[in-house]
């Protein structure tokens, strides 16, 4: 068992060293930041060859990727071009207001998705069965900046009743910024959680559907139905445990994919977080500060991934052989 | 035989009406020049002080705006015509050579087996382990903007996904007896892999094409309305929403909405085909 999860977690670390040689190497392809520090009409050969000297790029690319890691390994992702602050750091205090949206957004998600899949997998082929699979499929195809635009329009332009964007009014908890803690802040937080919700309540229901119908044919269920049972109770007592592993997994997995993929919806509604910083920082070339978020967010899920399947195999002993 | 299994994943479109609307929004786009109105790449058709009219305006050109005009005067249903052009191109184009890579490398992994396998399928674990969008985010970074590196980060994404299915079948497929056969007759390994192998492990992976194709034209939305995709002379539909973005926030709602409502159908009909496909093939109805 140990061998597993330690091999495991080795494999996650390899996985990742390549994942920023691959990103390093990408990012310095990508342009010359120096341009976007010094003024280009004003500045002369000079000065642009301190500044060159001054953020290490005169380095060949192999010393400044040792340097990298050298640095990354004291989590230090050097300091941010525009911002002047270090990466790492700007990175974390951006990082309660992802996780603020992210868990706003599954906390509805997740009960309403299931309940939607239960009810519809009940009775496979009835109306309500066909409606809800059928919004389903709308709601996945709308693409998701459309979708917030739209709730932008629909609850903030021709109603007024949110604002459009930001993070209104916080409070401080736990050393934090939270927008939760305010009513100016849930008035905030109400389209983009509702944009974000949306697609997760479609994909957990047709995840909780699909498991519905494989599980309300076995044998046990039947029997629970010849034993006289209440269907509700067939339901969520016997039912609902049985289809309750993938579900999980599926929440944990969005979850953290909100953390990385909330891009599209943080620039639309100016929230700032991760996203945000992560699309700015790539159209300001601001070097260090996308390496540190690509870099946090792939092991984020690179971690994730390996908890799930170490969870796994402790839970089912047949999944051990191959992880 | 795998004909036959081909021919009966294709819906019959007289029963769909998603396949239709989708057979529309195909001729819609390889006709656009006939059908615009306006071109929206020649700048001697369109007409500055004309910007963000609002929908069914009279314009200098002789014709209605339908749609309106975006903030640079644009007519919106021309290049909703011709965005749709630019965001099939790349997307089918991307999904198909991602297809063709994906399966023979799927094919080959599972031939091979050994080093070439572990090398394969460890590629595809790590980007599959990965949400899409992060590939093509780290993609898109490494690569720069552009049509030609947006096709190629669709690649990225998705040829794992197609390797992946490609492979599982091949496994089986090569403990058949016709392999055997093949292996007898000392047949080079390119012709068994290319004319025995992979037409027989073909069918999963093109009841996977319809989903694939529908998540790249909205990735490629994505990209493109986050300033990372197509160039703005050129928009596609994504960069079209992106666009009227600002003019939002002041009430011009059409020039966001319109491109945006497009191009939600285009999805949205995709996956409804895609999602006929499947259960044809799959009657038990259980996949997601």
């Amino acid at each position: 068992m140990t061998n597993v999860i330690l091999g495991r977690f080795l494999q996650a670390f390899l996985l990742l060293l390549v994942m920023s040689l691959i990103g390093f190497i990408g990012i310095h392809s990508a342009g010359n930041p120096v341009y976007n520090i010094v003024n280009v009409e004003t500045a002369s050969a000079e000065d642009i060859r301190e500044a060159t000297i001054a953020l290490g790029l005169d380095q060949p690319l192999w010393v400044q990727y040792v340097r990298f890691l050298e640095n990354v390994g004291t989590g230090n992702f050097g300091t941010s071009y525009i911002y002047h602050l270090p990466a790492f750091g700007l990175l974390l205090s951006k990082l309660p207001a992802t996780f603020e949206l992210a868990f706003l957004a599954m906390l509805p998600a997740a009960p309403i998705g299931t309940g939607l899949g239960l009810l519809a997998g009940r009775h496979p082929g009835s109306i309500l069965d066909g409606l809800i699979l059928r919004s389903s499929v709308f709601a996945l195809s709308i693409p998701s900046f459309w979708l917030s635009m739209m709730l932008i329009l629909l609850g903030a332009i021709f109603t007024g009743w949110f604002p459009s964007g930001g993070r209104g009014e916080t409070l401080s908890f736990l050393g934090q910024n939270w927008s939760f803690l305010t009513l100016d802040g849930l008035r905030h937080l109400a389209l983009p959680v509702l944009a974000l919700a949306i697609p997760n309540i479609a994909l957990i229901a047709r995840l909780a559907r699909s498991g519905t119908v494989e599980v309300e044919r076995l044998d046990f269920t039947r029997f629970c139905r010849a034993k006289g049972l209440s269907p509700s109770r067939i339901l969520f007592r016997h039912t609902l445990p049985n289809i309750s592993i993938p579900i999980v997994t599926i929440v944990g997995l969005q979850f953290g994919g909100m953390l990385a993929f909330a891009v599209v919806v943080e620039s639309i509604f100016a929230w700032p977080g991760i996203g945000k910083l992560l699309i700015d920082s790539i159209q300001l070339l601001d070097r260090p500060v996308v390496m540190a978020t690509l870099t946090f967010v792939s092991a984020v899920f690179v971690l994730l991934n390996a908890l799930v399947d170490i969870t796994y195999s402790i839970l089912d002993p047949r999944v051990r052989v191959s992880v | 035989m795998i004909g036959m299994k081909i021919k009966s994943a294709i819906p019959r479109p007289a029963l769909s009406v998603s396949g239709i609307i989708l057979a529309c929004y195909v001729l819609a786009a390889v006709a656009a020049p006939l059908l615009a109105p306006q071109n929206p790449y020649d700048p001697l058709q369109i007409f500055g002080w004309e910007a963000s009219s609002p929908p069914g305006s009279m314009g200098s050109g002789g014709y209605r705006y339908l749609l309106g005009t975006d903030g640079l005067g644009r007519d919106i249903a021309s290049g909703i015509l011709y965005g749709l052009r630019i965001s099939l191109v790349v997307s089918l184009s991307g999904t198909i050579i991602a297809a063709v890579i994906g399966l023979s490398a799927g094919v080959a992994a599972a031939y091979f087996g050994k080093w070439v396998d572990i090398i394969i399928m460890r590629l595809v674990d790590l980007q599959l382990s990965l949400p899409t969008m992060l590939v093509a985010l780290i993609a898109i970074v490494t690569l720069g903007p552009g049509i030609d590196r947006i096709i190629l980060a669709l690649i990225i994404v998705q040829w794992a996904v197609f390797a992946r299915i490609a492979r599982g079948v091949a496994l089986s497929e090569a403990g058949k007896s016709y392999m055997d056969a093949a292996s007898l007759l000392r047949l080079p390994s390119y012709r068994v892999i290319f004319r025995h192998l992979l037409p027989n492990s073909i069918a999963p992976a093109i009841t996977l094409m319809p989903v694939e194709i529908g998540h790249a034209i909205a990735l490629e939305a994505t990209l493109s309305f986050l300033g990372l995709g197509v160039p703005i002379d050129k928009p596609s539909l994504g960069s079209m929403v992106a666009s009227g973005f600002q003019y939002l926030l002041t009430g011009q709602y059409w020039i966001s909405f319109f491109p945006g409502l497009a191009l939600f159908g285009l999805i949205a009909c995709i996956n409804f085909v895609g999602e006929d496909v499947r259960r044809r093939l799959d009657p038990r109805g259980s996949s997601l």
